[in-house]
């Protein structure tokens, strides 16, 4: 599914390894606003499983992961 | 000892020492990757554990050796999220140390607290 929104924030994480992604997003989701969407850039190969569980443990919605070569685009949309 | 305040709790145990650096940091990334999920985290330091946590060592050794970041810095990380770092004292003596040798945070529990520790966890992983 396409997102349409404008992520209010693009973290970029891109050469991190684990467990950085994780904790950076994290850290940068709680800066946005409740129903504002981060995109995460990962190159991190566990990206995948990885936001999966820590989007499903933290309550905030895992929108969409695309990929674009080595590049992960993670979409999270924060909750409350 | 737990708050109850995170939405579930993990308790890792780290048994390994200096002697082997490449058991150092893991721990730390694990903790870490768990706080981040709003999990509260604790690690426990016995056997030789508590050795890592000395303050003239944990700038000194690292995962990889020489290459790479400090053991330093990933315990900054893992703290910094609200780790929580936990010996006690049969293993401070066990490896000649103080509490005092230790880097400032790290609270000294029992064995009683421990065993209340592991049972109310969600999950305990050893190393």
């Amino acid at each position: 599914m396409p997102i349409t929104e404008t992520p209010a924030q693009v973290l970029d994480c891109k050469g991190l390894a684990c467990p950085m992604p994780v904790i950076k997003t994290a850290q940068a989701i709680k800066t946005l606003e409740p129903g504002q969407v981060l995109e995460l850039l990962a190159t991190d190969p566990g990206v995948e499983p990885d936001m999966k569980a820590w989007s499903s443990r933290t309550g905030n919605e895992l929108l969409a992961i695309d990929r674009d070569g080595d590049v992960f685009h993670v979409f999270l949309r924060r909750n409350g | 000892m737990w708050t109850d305040e995170g939405e579930g709790k993990v308790l890792y145990v780290q048994t390994h020492g200096v002697s082997d650096p490449g058991r150092s940091a893991t721990p730390f990334f694990l903790a870490a990757s768990a706080a981040a999920m709003e999990v509260e985290v604790g690690i426990y330091f016995t056997m030789y554990g508590p050795t890592l946590l000395q303050k003239d060592v944990v700038d000194k050794i690292g995962p990889k050796g020489d290459q790479g970041l400090p053991l330093s810095h990933f315990i900054k990380q893992a703290t910094d999220l609200g780790v929580r770092l936990y010996v006690c004292q049969p293993s401070l003596e066990l490896n000649d140390l103080a509490i005092e040798d230790l880097i400032d945070g790290v609270e000294m529990i029992g064995g009683a607290a421990f065993n209340d520790m592991a049972m109310r966890a969600d999950a305990v992983v050893s190393f």
